[in-house]
């Protein structure tokens, strides 16, 4: 008889996402270095060129895997995804001129990092979701750092 | 209030409606095509900050580079992240652990930007990224 022998293998979902933590991490580093020479604006538009490679692969992507969606689903979803882009846009404009200004990266990126929490305070408030306990201590919490990192 | 603090705070403003908005996008379709939509959008402003913006010719290239990096950094690491979220992680374990992010933008900006934090700014960045976790888990689903 042979018994199942355990994979040694970290999990595949465990592996992206320590590549987001080192993308995303070093996107502040560098974010900091470009707001050393480059005004907000220029920021943007020089991020978008670097956003460029990844829209074409991932439009060929959902060329060719996407599911056939419900028009009146997909013109909602479409709509909802490009406010999302609008506004991370404009996300973006802030977190550049905040660093533009002499906000240090390392204050910076944990003081918008987070952002969940106008994301569960609007989900309650709009969605109607529920706020567990831990949340409520991760909006005290929240506040209090902000707070720490202004000083 | 610091004016960098006022516009680091409405980023998070921005980005915390996303948190929404997005929500309300892969509700309807797929993340890719959420994710393609949401460059398009990315792409139509940068083409009303063309009308304000003024690049000009004397850039220095580590600064171009480091910007057209980071579209290309802050792009992959959303792929990567539904890519997780696809790949059987839990949300709440997946998302947890994305939010350490901060963690090494800050030991980067220290060692190699040799920025250097009070004792009240660390405490306050450690506190920021455990509020991140904290607040990124899923809300048990409310008792019938």
């Amino acid at each position: 008889m042979t018994t199942p022998t355990k994979s040694r293998r970290p999990a595949a979902w465990l592996l992206w996402s320590l590549a987001t933590i080192l993308l995303w991490g070093t996107w502040g580093l560098v974010s900091k270095v470009a707001s050393d020479g480059l005004d907000a604006y220029v920021n943007q538009l020089l991020y978008t060129v670097g956003l460029a490679p990844l829209m074409v692969f991932v439009g060929w992507t959902v060329w060719k895997h996407s599911p056939k969606e419900n028009p009146a689903a997909r013109k909602r979803g479409v709509f909802w995804a490009f406010l999302t882009g609008l506004l991370g846009g404009l996300g973006n404009l802030a977190f550049f001129e905040a660093l533009v200004k002499g906000g240090k990266a390392s204050i910076v990126a944990p003081v918008t990092a987070l952002f969940p929490m106008v994301t569960v305070l609007l989900a309650m408030i709009f969605l109607k979701e529920r706020l567990g306990r831990v949340q409520w201590v991760g909006l005290a919490l929240a506040f209090v750092a902000i707070y720490l990192l202004s000083m | 209030m610091q004016l960098w603090l006022g516009f680091a705070v409405l980023a998070l403003v921005f980005w915390g409606i996303t948190g929404v908005t997005q929500k309300l996008s892969t509700n309807a379709i797929s993340s890719e095509r959420s994710f393609l939509w949401f460059c398009w959008a990315m792409v139509a402003l940068s083409a009303v900050v063309l009308l304000v913006a003024r690049p000009h010719a004397g850039l220095a290239a580590i600064v171009v580079a480091s910007s057209i990096a980071g579209g290309a950094l802050n792009g992959l690491g959303a792929w990567t992240s539904f890519r997780a979220l696809e790949s059987g992680g839990k949300a709440s374990i997946v998302i947890s652990l994305i939010s350490l992010y901060p963690l090494l933008t800050v030991l980067l900006a220290v060692i190699i930007l040799g920025e250097r934090l009070s004792l009240l700014q660390t405490t306050g960045a450690c506190l920021a990224i455990a509020a991140a976790i904290l607040l990124s888990l899923e809300t048990p689903p409310k008792a019938p």
